[in-house]
């Protein structure tokens, strides 16, 4: 008779169970000597027996490691010659699933809590009548040209010469991240605790010595080991893109691990995660960095363009508001940027990597943008209080100085908006030099520029709504008369443009393969679905919506208390939709880009 | 400034020769000391390396010069350290308070209370009302001496251990075949044979040194998995035969009629050390080809070439683990496998054997010395010679030494259920997740008067459900020896300080036994190095005789023995390795082997229209230990498995159900229903599902049926059904 028929048969007769009485008050008393018992183990559990049976001297292995005859065979015979290097060399077929490597490379390393360099994937597939699962080992494959490297700000990695391995200087780096988003392989981990990213380093120190690399002397299978690779031979494999399956395509930055196996793998093999979607991290201060510094940018030239298009005294009254309050949201962006750096202390830094980073040349950009607006800014303020002049003493006729302080205002003016310009190119190879599909260079141009846009247009209501509230009616009347027309139109465009650009994503949903996109498409509308229609909510209310309503009613110019409210009211209401919708469009941005890994698990 | 090569972080890195033939170590965890203990997971008994530093562990590699694993340990062992540090260890008793809140008490309070409680319960309802659970995952010592007090000091007629659930099967295969409990092989088999059949057994994941030993195999060995499922070890395999669920007997039946008729069998070694041959013969005469074939659900030509396989082996050994014991005819089913063993002569010689591999660290222990099911040391409970022998040993009465051996687990949670237990003392394990049909086991637990947990951890999901809470020391946290799956004795030391009040068990059992007034019955049991002593003692004349082992520094010096070792003959070095019958004696009093076999009985719960699949649980990853109170403590294993449940279906079942991979979908059986998340694979054939059982979920679905010979839970076979709940994403 089984336990479940006696339930059955005896639950109904069983009575309920009684409560148990309340345990304090024991009578029992306590045995004599019983309390010198407790303290008695209690101590003897605080001493480690250490003395007792620790192995006395290394006299024992003097021979040097007790493993090296272990993993002898695992190891390169010479050092890499010129045009060689070491790389990892994974035997398929011995790969049982363990992942000892993952665990060993923690602890022999001395790692965080849960850090480890190394990971394990699943590759399945094959027929109903082969089934086939495949466990992949991955680390840094010490790329030929590693994107790490070439995207780092600061410096903080090199490829060693001789042995090729890609080494991360931990006291160089600075925190930004910037490599976890280039690497295809997920090989760089943040460390939040200290601000910096480390990596595999191919245990070099060991190398060096003739060890064996943790992950290679802890595989009970000896499925790792370290051979020397011939650079153009890793070259030319690249170009048939069998890596391993599921992995990023190996010509992005040619890694030179090596995956053998003597099984003819079924074509069907997919990573377990090949159908999970996962947000990716958000990354708020570069949300906030880069729709701000593009809303900044963005102000800038709008603040031209009305120029060109209402030229005269007008643009030139507004100027001083307008160009402070562009100046606020990029100092502020700029701000929030360095916040992003795991060691800000160290910002200065980015300045090294010009020579291939488009991080470095971003906030070189936007640092020309921030000191030409700053000066711009000034400027205008004290040519609007009549200062240059009386400043240089000059007593000359206003004709020319006005001339010269009209001509150094144009060429700053332009100077601002075209190196903030500069600056937002920058953004998008910054993104684009990660090779995500989603953040591909035509469409994230796409993106940042209309973001730009948007926002610019908007924030043009900004000045306009300081002047009114600032009680000088008559120029903000004149003001919204006559610019009010142009930003609602250029709103409505550029908002309607961009929604529609974004929504082209969608299309992907009815691909039949799951391509990257698709799976970006997945996210928008599956885990991330409140997030854009709350993008696409704010997008049609800030930028149809609000800007339809005010040019409907023929754009009010504000004359009296009420009229005053109701105006500020609206464009508050319209500045803060668009804002909120790019924001809400950079989160997505981030969040919903499928990124490129080495197969995962479930 | 602007370069910086050199600095805290970049030191923080750094590494430096850690002696001790260690190799390069984390600079800043420079060892000054080290010693060899055995891992405290599975029954491999890998031996690990702890690196100290000022008198504590600071780290760990596995050892190597070990004869088990020489160099190298799986994920848990080289993370055994790092789950020791856990913040919701049990540093202090709790007790239930009357509003039913676990609040801290001291040491003498929770022994008062305990004792108090137990005795009460006695009073009313009969000293066989208290009744005790512990485990496989303690020293041998401290399971003797939980086993001697609870039974002779305590009065308890009944205890049983989480062992039920892993190799009960075996330790009655065995003691049915070979007269004792007594695998019979060495590790180095596994190198040495021609032919390896693993059945029910994924070492890969499972044993993951074992397999490191198969790997090490030079003579090119033919390797069959036998196994419904495609697992890491059958994609290993020369060759997997994905079995129809719990026909395995049948098959094994066809094989012997086959190798039978065939005449592929060893009559001489039938005939000098074998009984019952012909009446086997004869049992198996109606297991035709066909029906082992149709049966299985294998074609005839996979049996034959079994068949032809291990006719064509010199050196064939047969490995199985809980594909086979786990199930309602496990008894039967694992004797079918030593059957073949006998019949072929593949056994006593290098590479051979019908060898169970043990699941938990000191299941062998347990097996020997627990004082359950076995009197302490392999006795018989109802032999007056044993109990006299017993009770001389230890210096007691032999008439406080029960007549008859335990209830089994199943038959103690039972006893729960009929009012007959109702006191309970838990020990190093957790019921309330293992347990098979979880949630009527959890009903069960909740009608005890008193249950008393003793664990590492305050959180595991039956200390939750405590009356009264005994904070344990762990596995480095003190001393003893376990016994691993080929009967080597292997020692663990104390190399880490408990958290607070933690004590270890031993010291533990010892204050309970003053506590409850019989402290005096258990004074020659000093400490684990003296209860070795009296393990030896006990182990006298029996076929797991010790008596030639010094002690703990001999196991040290000599990587761990393997039993027997009895004094006189060790007076040369034992080998390292050593297989049991390599003379052809059996423990029977006629020296002579059983052949033992029954009719497969059908499966207990078919799969029905209700429920049409065929539910399979089992271990999901290597970074994954039972009910995860210590391996889920460890943030690198988490890093190793999917954090939630999920279950595996085949693109068949899948795409019936509308389901891809990453959905949410229900999985229901009779008992209850999980939430789970979809992974579709072919590793599972259709009409077949699988989840690890590792997740606290799992067992809600299982079946509580047992074999009845061995009462180990059948956890691998209840009908399901599968529902799609919510779309990926």
């Amino acid at each position: 008779m089984t336990v479940s028929e006696n339930v059955a048969l005896e639950s109904e007769a069983a009575p309920e169970p009684v409560p148990s009485p309340p345990v304090a008050g024991a009578t029992v008393a306590s045995p004599a000597g019983a309390s010198t018992l407790v303290d008695r183990y209690l101590k003897e559990q605080q001493v480690t027996a250490v003395a007792r049976f620790a192995q006395a001297h290394d006299a024992a292995h003097a021979g040097g490691p007790a493993l090296a005859g272990r993993y002898s065979a695992l190891m390169p015979a010479t050092p890499p010659a010129a045009g060689q290097q070491y790389a990892f060399d994974v035997d398929l077929d011995a790969c049982s699933g363990c992942k000892s490597c993952v665990a060993a490379c923690h602890s022999l390393n001395g790692l965080e809590e849960e850090e480890s360099w190394r990971d394990v994937g699943l590759l399945h597939g094959g027929s109903r009548s082969l089934p086939v699962v495949q466990h992949v080992t991955t680390a840094c494959h010490h790329c030929l040209d590693p994107a790490c490297m070439h995207a780092c700000p600061v410096e903080a990695y090199e490829k060693d010469p001789v042995t090729g391995i890609v080494k991360h200087l931990d006291d160089q780096c600075f925190g930004c991240q910037y490599c976890t988003l280039a690497c295809p392989y997920e090989a760089p981990k943040y460390s939040r605790s200290k601000g910096i990213v480390r990596k595999c380093d191919m245990c070099s120190d060991r190398l060096a010595e003739g060890e064996a690399p943790a992950c290679v002397q802890s595989c009970p299978n000896g499925a790792i080991a370290i051979r020397v690779v011939d650079v153009e031979q890793v070259v030319e494999e690249s170009e048939t893109h069998l890596f391993v399956p599921g992995a990023p395509e190996p010509a992005l930055t040619l890694p030179t691990t090596a995956y053998r196996t003597e099984r003819v793998l079924p074509r069907n093999m997919v990573p377990a995660d090949y159908h999970t979607v996962r947000p990716e991290q958000a990354h708020w201060s570069l949300i906030l960095m880069l729709a701000l510094t593009q809303l900044s940018v963005g102000a800038f030239l709008v603040e031209r363009l009305l120029e060109l298009l209402v030229p005269g005294a007008l643009t030139a009254s507004i100027r001083p508001v307008h160009s402070a309050s562009a100046l606020v949201f990029g100092l502020l962006a700029l701000g929030v940027s360095v916040l992003h750096l795991g060691r800000p202390r160290y910002a200065y830094r980015a300045v090294l990597g010009l020579r291939h980073s488009w991080l470095s040349r971003e906030i070189l950009a936007f640092g020309v943008f921030a000191g030409l607006a700053v000066i711009y800014a000034a400027w205008s303020w004290a040519a609007s209080a009549g200062w240059p002049g009386r400043l240089a003493g000059w007593e000359l006729t206003v004709a020319p100085v006005a001339a010269v302080e009209a001509g150094f205002g144009w060429w700053l003016g332009w100077g601002v908006a075209l190196s903030g310009a500069a600056g937002v190119l920058c953004s998008v190879m910054v993104y684009d030099y990660t090779k995500r599909d989603f953040w591909n260079g035509p469409a994230t141009a796409g993106r940042f520029f209309l973001t730009t846009a948007v926002l610019g247009l908007a924030a043009a209501w900004l000045p306009l709504s300081i002047v009114a509230a600032a009680g000088d009616e008559a120029l903000a009347g004149v003001a919204i008369d006559r610019y009010g027309p142009l930003l609602c139109r250029g709103l409505i465009v550029a908002t309607a443009v961009k929604l529609l650009f974004e929504a082209a994503v969608f299309r992907h949903l009815a691909s039949r393969s799951t391509t990257s996109l698709k799976r970006t498409a997945w996210l928008m509308t599956g885990a991330l679905s409140n997030v854009t229609m709350a993008r696409f909510a704010a997008g049609l209310l800030g930028g149809l919506a609000m800007p339809g309503l005010l040019l409907l009613s023929r754009v009010p110019a504000p004359s009296g208390q009420g009229q005053d409210l109701v105006f500020a009211v609206l464009v508050g209401m319209l500045f803060l939709a668009c804002l909120a919708g790019e924001l809400l469009e950079r989160y997505l941005f981030f969040a919903a880009v499928a990124s490129p890994r080495m197969p995962g698990t479930l | 400034m602007l370069y910086q090569r050199d600095g805290h972080l970049t030191r923080d890195l750094l590494r430096a020769p850690g002696g001790f033939g260690l190799g390069q170590v984390p600079a800043r965890l420079k060892p000054d000391a080290t010693t060899d203990m055995v891992c405290g997971y599975c029954s491999t008994g890998c031996s690990l390396t702890v690196h100290l530093k000022d008198g504590e562990a600071v780290s760990l590699t596995p050892a190597a010069d070990y004869p088990v694993n020489r160099g190298v340990a799986c994920p848990k062992g080289w993370e055994a350290l790092s789950v020791l540090e856990a913040g919701d260890r049990a540093a202090e008793p709790l007790r239930r308070d009357a509003s039913g809140v676990q609040r801290p008490v001291a040491w003498d309070d929770a022994l008062r209370t305990m004792v108090e409680r137990f005795k009460a319960i006695q009073a009313q309802h009969g000293p066989e009302s208290v009744a005790f659970l512990s485990t496989g995952q303690m020293p041998t010592e401290e399971m003797a001496l939980l086993g001697a007090l609870a039974k002779f000091g305590m009065g308890m007629a009944h205890g049983d251990g989480n062992t039920r659930q892993c190799m009960a099967t075996s330790v009655v295969a065995y003691k049915q075949a070979f007269g004792f409990d007594a695998p019979p092989y060495t590790y180095r088999d596994l190198e040495e044979s021609d032919v390896l059949v693993f059945v029910g057994a994924n070492p890969c994941l499972a044993h993951p040194i074992l397999w490191e030993r198969v790997l090490r195999n030079r003579h090119d060995p033919a390797i069959v998995v036998i196994d419904p499922r495609v697992t890491e070890t059958a994609m290993q395999a020369t060759e997997h035969l994905p079995i129809r669920p719990k026909s395995d007997q049948a098959l094994f039946y066809g094989l012997a009629r086959l190798l039978i008729e065939r005449g592929w069998i060893d009559g001489a070694y039938i005939d000098a050390h074998t009984r019952g041959f012909d009446e086997y013969a004869a049992a198996v005469e109606p297991y035709t080809l066909e029906r082992a074939a149709e049966e299985t659900g294998l074609g005839a030509d996979a049996v034959e070439r079994l068949a032809e396989t291990i006719h064509g082996g010199r050196r064939v050994s047969f490995w199985w683990t809980m594909g086979v014991n786990q199930s309602y005819q496990g008894v039967r089913t694992a004797q079918s496998i030593i059957n073949l063993a006998l019949m072929t002569g593949n056994i006593g010689r290098p590479g051979t054997g019908a060898n169970s591999i043990t699941g938990q660290c000191n299941a062998m222990g347990s097996r020997l010395f627990s004082n359950t099911t076995n009197l302490l040391g392999g006795h018989d409970f109802a032999n007056p010679e044993h109990r006299e022998k017993v009770a001389r040993v230890l210096d007691i009465d032999p008439a406080v030494i029960p007549t008859e051996p335990s209830w089994a687990y199943n038959e103690i949670i039972e006893g729960i259920l009929r009012e007959r237990i109702k006191g309970l003392w838990v020990v190093c394990t957790n019921t309330a997740h293992s347990w098979i049909n979880q949630g009527q086991a959890r009903d069960i637990l909740g009608r005890l008067d008193c249950l008393v947990v003793q664990d590492m951890y305050a959180t595991t999901e039956t200390a939750r459900m405590a009356d009264l809470v005994l904070p344990a020391a762990g596995w480095g946290e003190k001393d003893g020896t376990f016994i691993n799956s080929e009967r080597r004795i292997g020692t663990i030391k104390r190399v880490a300080r408990a958290p607070g009040q933690a004590l270890a068990d031993f010291s533990i059992f010892k204050l309970v036994a003053e506590y409850w007034g019989c402290g005096e019955m258990f004074r020659q049991w000093q400490s684990p190095a003296s209860t070795f002593q009296i393990l030896k003692r006990l182990s006298v004349g029996q076929p797991c005789d010790i008596t030639g082992i010094d002690g703990y520094d001999m196991l040290d010096e000599r990587g761990g023995i393997q039993w027997p070792c009895p004094a006189g003959e060790s007076e040369a070095v034992p080998e390292t390795e050593r297989r049991l019958f390599e003379d052809g004696r059996y423990y029977h009093p006629d020296g002579r082997a059983r052949f033992l076999y029954e009719d497969p009985r059908p499966l207990p719960e078919p799969p029905s229209d209700r429920f049409p699949l065929l539910l399979l649980t089992g271990r999901g990853s290597a970074a994954q230990w039972h009910t995860q109170t210590r391996t889920a403590k460890s943030a690198v294993l988490r890093k190793l498995y999917p954090a939630q449940v999920y279950v595996e279906v085949n693109p068949a079942d899948a795409r019936a159900r509308g389901i891809v991979t990453s959905d949410a979908v229900q999985v229901e059986s009779r008992r209850g229903r999980i939430s789970a998340t979809a992974f579709v694979t072919r590793s599972v054939q259709p009409g077949q599902v699988f989840v690890p059982m590792h997740y606290e979920e799992t067992n809600r679905l299982t079946d509580a049926v047992f074999d009845p010979y061995s009462k180990q839970p059948s956890y691998k076979a209840c009908a399901v059904e599968l529902r799609r709940v919510a779309a990926v994403g």
